[in-house]
């Protein structure tokens, strides 16, 4: 009994609460609360109260629902775009010129001298298949332990389901001429491919079938002179390669002349030499503030063709991309060319895309959270997708091959792959190189970067130099070169390139967040307003309610619990039990019979004197209000 | 009186609001009771305030806060239908697009010789007339008379004019004599108009066969032009006449088109290309057009990872009157898409490789209401003749195409053929050619419909192209690449091939970022709802329940009140009327007044409830016992209370 009055005392204290029981409890919160429906259903008669009631539970339902959504749609992490368009005085993209052949093929010719030769005996044999002519007459014997290792076959697939390989040296060559004879007349049917083997002499071959000779012999001299190559120091590869001041014969930017000296050199694996303007990797990037071909840059180049490697590349030209500062050019995604004879313009329009990092878009923003080591880092540039990719390779390459590939950078502690030291690289790269499982995995680690820019070039080409022009021209270009008045250069070499910024020089998509905390909470807020001209004080409002309803049920069970202990009490020692008219007389009050049903739950608070019997209806009405008053009223 | 709080409040809230809505005696009364308990804010102030400045001023305030709500509302209303663009980039991989290869000229000359031969005959005379140009030395002169002979039917179909434009009479090319031009004049390249001294102007004039006074004059600045389409005309002419078959078969394979096929790091051949007839150049080779159920894709970009093709151009088997240019035409297209290879296609140089840099963009608009396009074409009224998804080029072909059917009776050899027509020629049809052109000049100047009617599609594909040249083969491999190119297109070629007749193709992805530009809509439902929510809360503090609050007081209070008034009224007017007849009676105006005799218990039992007596679900009191708490009801107005419940 103390307790209990304690703890209605502390409740009090506490709370400062408006009601004991449930229902004063909920009148009270509705008629004070902010929120605009509880207020209507205590304020109205019995049926707008009903109306009232439902009206105020669906808004609840549909602000928690449109609540739902609402957070929905903020966890989506959405993003909108916004477009300029427009020109403003931006870095000048760092420009890389290469030359379509990566050596002098004057300087390397002591290196592929067999193998030169070796193909010409086979294309010999292959074209002009009359036994007894050509390649036996040549005076020195052939080196056939290159040919060996890589070896190209002839497919004869006049049998679809058994073809028969023909290897172009070996004994049968005689058959081979007959069979090509006899080829004359129907249709050709010989396919060139290239043999691969795991291990020299070992069965486990794969034939790469080309369905043109062309590309058969291309592919097999490039795995060829790759594995020549990669045996030659680094510094010496520069060396052969094409020299700064032999192929930049004059650069003016803006109206700055401009030499070879402000060209970066870089040891590109493709390419040989290549020779950036603008890298920003020693000094300040340059801008250009003013649209047009009159202050972009300007370049004559030469790309001698005559000592292009015959059967490495096909294709004559010059190979430029434009990038971004202190990034790696990849000249055989991004690069173009630019033909020999010609004049090329290439107006640049700056496409940039800044996104938003994690968790609005999956993009890495410098590469240091993907898991592949970036081998591109060793010529100190920034992530890209495309060393990632390539790093991805090569790091595959040496975990199955145990070599590097030529092509790409080496991580530390391994070397290039050569047919001396890796018989079998040539095969483990093909199968790796096909391999669709590999490919994906690397697909799936890269990450593509944030920022992504895109140069948009706008090219055009013309003839330069005019048949007028030619001629003095080339003169002074050879007299500044060579310090020759013979000419060196002709028009199969010579190449002119203006870069520039177009009218509008840039076009900037920029992301940013659709849905910020500061919009959901206004949207939040617009919900609960709108339907209920709630806030967040309605909702302190409502806890409140409840850790005072929480309040009353303590209560009840503990003055229940009492009640149980008593009547337990009084089951054992039974006082003198009220009679049976007391007892009706008790609960029922005459005229009033309806509240006969409502006395029924309030039984459970028994009063406190268990002996004590029920009040009668009449002098309830004089009695001062005590706590157990409650049971009888209701 | 600590026995009921929840009770006591019940009271106090029951002495605080003596009329509810409806029960309020008057509208000024309830327009009071509204303003003291409405849950919105500013009316209540109008109602408590001192004053009548300061009334004034509340009740301004309080207008111009509805009224700032209510365009608030409307602004958020008209921008519901807006859309924000969002651009994503995905690195993944990438399906390689469909790449359609045509040659510029689309059927082998050799093999057209017996359809073409009389037509080119006349076109060599017609030069000669004209310009004096004869190819051959030996070629004689043939007189006026000797073309007759021939039967030139071709200059009697459409003759080709010489015009001196001020004078307006022409030179008949066939018949040599002057004659004045009827109809209208029409001039393909407007800028003739102006020079005035350019007196010889060369065209052709398009008669309406069933009415000849009916005529049209096309006039060209060049004779280049004036020939070249004067011969397509007929070109198209003898074409519509040919069966899809041989035209087939006169056209390229694509053994002659394709030497050497390099995709992805492999080598491909002609089974990985689609053969497509297309009318105006002749068969064109789709590479990975889908139709074997796969669609190639590539995991890496690069040059050497996309498609290496070698084409045999073959310079010395082309039409010199129909195609003046060499090298072969690709488009860059997705597998369900029509090649519209003679409006956006990209010319191919020989002795040269062409690298073609891809960046693909795929871009998704939002069809209605945001914007006025299509998603399927299903909606568009045209016809898709074309069996390919929807674009609004094929829309615009198919519409022409469609309208040509109707208005000339045959299909225009350049677009399929819609279901139960056939192409024109003049055997048949010997109008359409003015028919054509009288149509083809109305679609141009948007008079047949066709641009009202065609929409774009919602969702597109496309690969921007980056084309960079480069000299192929170079000087010091030219040798053996074209030995062994000769070697490859087979031991019959004798010679050795040229290399202006080989072109080098290489198309591939620059990167693997697919740039997808999509609409979404800025606004959804709940957005709206919530931004209303917020501009109400912002102004007024107001909710859908204070709306409803509104309705219920202004509309149906209001309303019921003003009933109850009249209703009032017509009784008063009508007891007026009886009582003047009548003796009155009042039992039923005040049934609550019972101080005049006692009722008994029934009595009591059958009354009508006091307007303001208990609520209908206590049970009625006994009245002894409520007379008798009437009487405490003064000293303890809350046991009245309790008495009541």
């Amino acid at each position: 009994m103390n307790l209990k009055k304690y703890l209605v005392r502390a409740l009090h204290r506490l709370q400062k609460g408006p009601g004991y029981t449930y229902k004063e409890l909920l009148v009270w919160y509705c008629d004070n609360t902010n929120t605009h429906g509880p207020k209507r259903i205590i304020k109205e008669g019995p049926k707008k109260k009903l109306i009232w009631f439902f009206l105020t539970l669906l808004f609840a339902s549909l602000v928690f629902w449109q609540w739902g959504i609402l957070i929905n749609t903020y966890l989506s992490y959405n993003v909108t775009s916004s477009l300029s368009i427009g020109f403003k005085t931006m870095k000048f993209p760092a420009v890389t010129v290469c030359n379509a052949n990566p050596f002098k093929y004057s300087e390397v010719k002591h290196l592929l001298k067999e193998l030169d030769r070796l193909i010409e005996a086979a294309l010999e044999r292959i074209l002009q298949p009359t036994p007894g002519n050509g390649s036996e007459n040549l005076s020195p014997p052939l080196n056939l332990e290159l040919w060996n290792q890589i070896p190209l076959v002839l497919i004869d697939e006049h049998d679809k389901d058994n073809p028969i390989i023909l290897d172009i040296f070996e004994t049968n060559q005689t058959a081979v001429g007959n069979e090509t004879a006899m080829g004359n007349e129907t249709k050709k049917k010989y396919k060139l491919a290239v043999k691969l083997c795991s291990h020299q002499g070992s069965d486990n071959c794969t034939y790469r079938n080309f369905s043109s000779a062309a590309q058969a012999v291309t592919e097999w001299y490039i795995l060829q002179s790759t594995s020549i190559l990669s045996k030659v120091p680094l510094h010496e590869r520069i060396r052969m390669g094409y020299q700064a001041e032999d192929m930049i014969l004059a650069c003016l930017y803006g109206a700055e002349p401009c030499n070879y000296k402000n060209f970066t050199q870089i040891y590109h694996p493709d390419h040989g030499n290549c020779y950036i303007f603008n890298w920003g990797m020693d000094e300040e990037a340059l801008n250009s503030s003013n649209p047009g071909a009159e202050f972009g840059l300007k370049l004559i180049l030469d790309i001698s063709q005559q000592d292009y490697i015959p059967y490495l590349s096909s294709a004559a030209g010059a190979r430029l991309m434009l990038h971004q500062q202190k990034s790696f050019p990849f000249l055989k995604d991004q690069g173009i060319y630019a033909m020999a004879g010609t004049e090329t313009s290439i107006g640049v329009l700056v496409d940039e895309l800044e996104r938003m990092g994690y968790p609005y878009s999956d993009c890495t923003v410098n590469g240091s959270d993907v898991p592949v080591k970036n081998l591109y880092s060793q010529y100190n540039t920034s992530y890209s997708i495309q060393a990632c990719l390539r790093s991805c390779f090569q790091n595959h390459m040496v975990e199955i091959c145990g070599c590097g590939h030529y092509m790409f950078p080496l991580p530390e502690g391994v070397s290039y792959c050569n047919n001396e030291d890796n018989p079998g690289w040539a095969y483990c790269y093909s199968s790796l190189r096909s391999s669709i499982k590999q490919r994906q995995i690397c697909i799936d680690s890269c990450k593509e970067t944030c920022n992504d820019t895109q140069y948009k070039m706008t090219i055009s080409m013309a003839d330069w130099p005019s048949e007028a022009s030619e001629d003095w021209i080339f003169h002074i270009l050879s007299y500044e070169r060579d310090m020759s008045t013979n000419v060196t250069l002709d028009r199969n070499g010579i190449i002119k390139l203006n870069i520039y910024f177009q009218e509008y020089n840039y076009r900037t998509i920029s992301e940013s967040a659709a849905t910020t905390i500061v919009w959901l909470l206004s949207s939040l807020g617009g919900q609960f307003g709108f339907w209920m001209g709630g806030s967040v004080l309605c909702l302190i409002e409502f806890g409140e309610i409840i850790i005072d309803s929480l309040w009353i049920t303590i209560i009840n069970v503990i003055s229940w619990c009492k009640g149980l202990k008593q009547r337990r009490a009084r089951a054992q020692y039974p006082d003198a039990p009220p009679t049976v008219s007391e007892l009706v007389e008790a609960h029922t009050n005459l005229g009033f019979q309806h509240e006969a049903v409502g006395a029924v739950p309030g039984a459970e608070a028994l009063p406190p004197e268990p002996g004590t019997p029920p009040p009668n209806y009449d002098s309830l009405r004089v009695q001062p209000p005590g706590p157990d008053s409650d049971a009888d009223t209701e | 009186a600590a026995t009921a709080p929840g009770k006591k409040i019940t009271a106090r809230l029951k002495r605080t609001l003596p009329v509810r809505g409806p029960q309020a005696p008057t509208l000024s009364e309830l327009m009071r009771w509204y303003c003291l308990n409405t849950n919105t804010h500013g009316c209540r102030r109008i109602v408590v305030s001192r004053g009548r400045l300061r009334r004034l001023l509340w009740i301004l305030l309080t207008l111009s806060a509805v009224g700032l709500i209510l365009w608030q509302c409307a602004e958020l209303l008209m921008n519901y239908y807006s859309a924000s663009v969002s651009v994503t980039v995905q690195f993944q991989k990438l399906p390689f697009p469909a790449v359609t290869i045509c040659n510029i000229n689309p059927y082998k000359y050799s093999a057209m010789k017996e359809y073409l031969s009389e037509l080119d005959k006349e076109t060599k005379k017609a030069l000669e007339t004209f310009y004096g140009f004869s190819e051959g030395k030996s070629k004689v002169r043939r007189s006026v008379d000797d073309w007759n002979s021939t039967g030139s039917d071709f200059f009697q179909q459409i003759p080709l004019l010489k015009v001196e434009d001020f004078s307006r009479t022409a030179t008949d090319l066939h018949s040599g004599q002057k004659r004045k031009i009827e109809g209208s004049v029409f001039h393909k390249d407007s800028s003739i108009v102006n020079s005035g001294d350019s007196n010889d102007i060369i065209g052709f004039q398009l008669c309406d066969a069933n009415n000849r006074s009916e005529c049209a004059l096309y006039t060209f600045s060049s004779g280049v032009n004036a020939i070249q389409e004067w011969y397509k005309l007929h070109y198209m002419n003898i074409m519509a006449q040919i069966p899809l078959e041989t035209k087939e078969k006169l056209s390229y394979s694509a053994d002659d088109l394709l030497l050497t096929c390099f995709f992805d790091g492999l080598s491909c051949d002609k089974r990985h290309f689609t053969r497509f007839h297309h009318p105006l150049h002749g068969n064109c080779y789709t590479f990975n057009s889908g139709k074997n159920g796969t669609i190639l894709s590539t995991s890496t970009g690069g040059s050497e990872y996309g498609l290496q093709v070698v084409l045999y151009i073959d310079e010395a088997d082309y039409n010199p009157f129909l195609v003046t240019s060499t090298g072969a035409k690709i488009i860059v297209h997705d597998q369900n898409e029509y090649p519209f290879i003679e409006d956006i296609g990209t010319e191919i140089e020989t002795a040269a490789a062409t690298s073609i840099g891809m960046h693909f963009t795929r871009s998704r608009k939002l069809s209605k209401p945001y914007s006025d396009c299509t998603e399927t074409g299903a909606d568009i009224p045209v016809e898709n003749l074309y069996n390919k998804s929807y674009s609004l080029q094929i829309c615009l072909h198919s519409c022409f195409q469609k309208a040509m059917v109707d208005s000339c009776g045959c299909a225009q050899y350049a677009q399929p053929l819609p279901a139960g027509a056939e192409y024109c020629n003049y055997k048949k049809n010997p109008n359409w050619m003015y028919c054509y052109y009288r149509l083809h000049e109305k679609f141009v100047k948007e008079q047949l419909g066709c641009q009202q009617i065609c929409k774009d599609a919602c969702s597109f594909k496309e690969w921007a192209l980056t084309t960079s040249i480069a000299q192929w083969p170079s000087t010091v491999s030219e040798d053996w690449m074209l030995r062994v190119l000769s070697w490859d297109k087979g031991q019959k070629l004798n010679k050795k091939l040229n290399k202006t007749d080989l072109a080098n193709l290489m198309v591939f992805y620059k990167d693997l970022n697919e740039r997808f530009i999509s609409e979404n809509p800025a606004n959804t439902l709940v957005i709206l709802l919530s931004n209303f929510g917020g501009q109400l809360g912002l102004w007024m503090s107001c909710s859908v329940v204070c709306v409803i609050e509104i309705v219920e007081v202004f509309f149906i209070d209001s309303l019921s009140i003003v009933l109850r008034r009249q209703w009032q009224k017509a009784k008063k007017w009508w007891r007026g009327r009886q009582r003047a007849g009548a003796p009155e009676r009042q039992g039923h105006h005040n049934p609550a007044c019972l101080d005049e005799d006692l009722p008994t218990f029934t009595t009591a039992l059958r009354l009508p409830l006091p307007q303001d007596g208990p609520l209908p679900r206590t049970p009625p009191p006994n009245y002894s016992t409520l007379r008798l708490e009437a009487a405490f009801t003064e000293q303890l107005p809350d046991t009245l209370e309790l008495g009541r419940r």
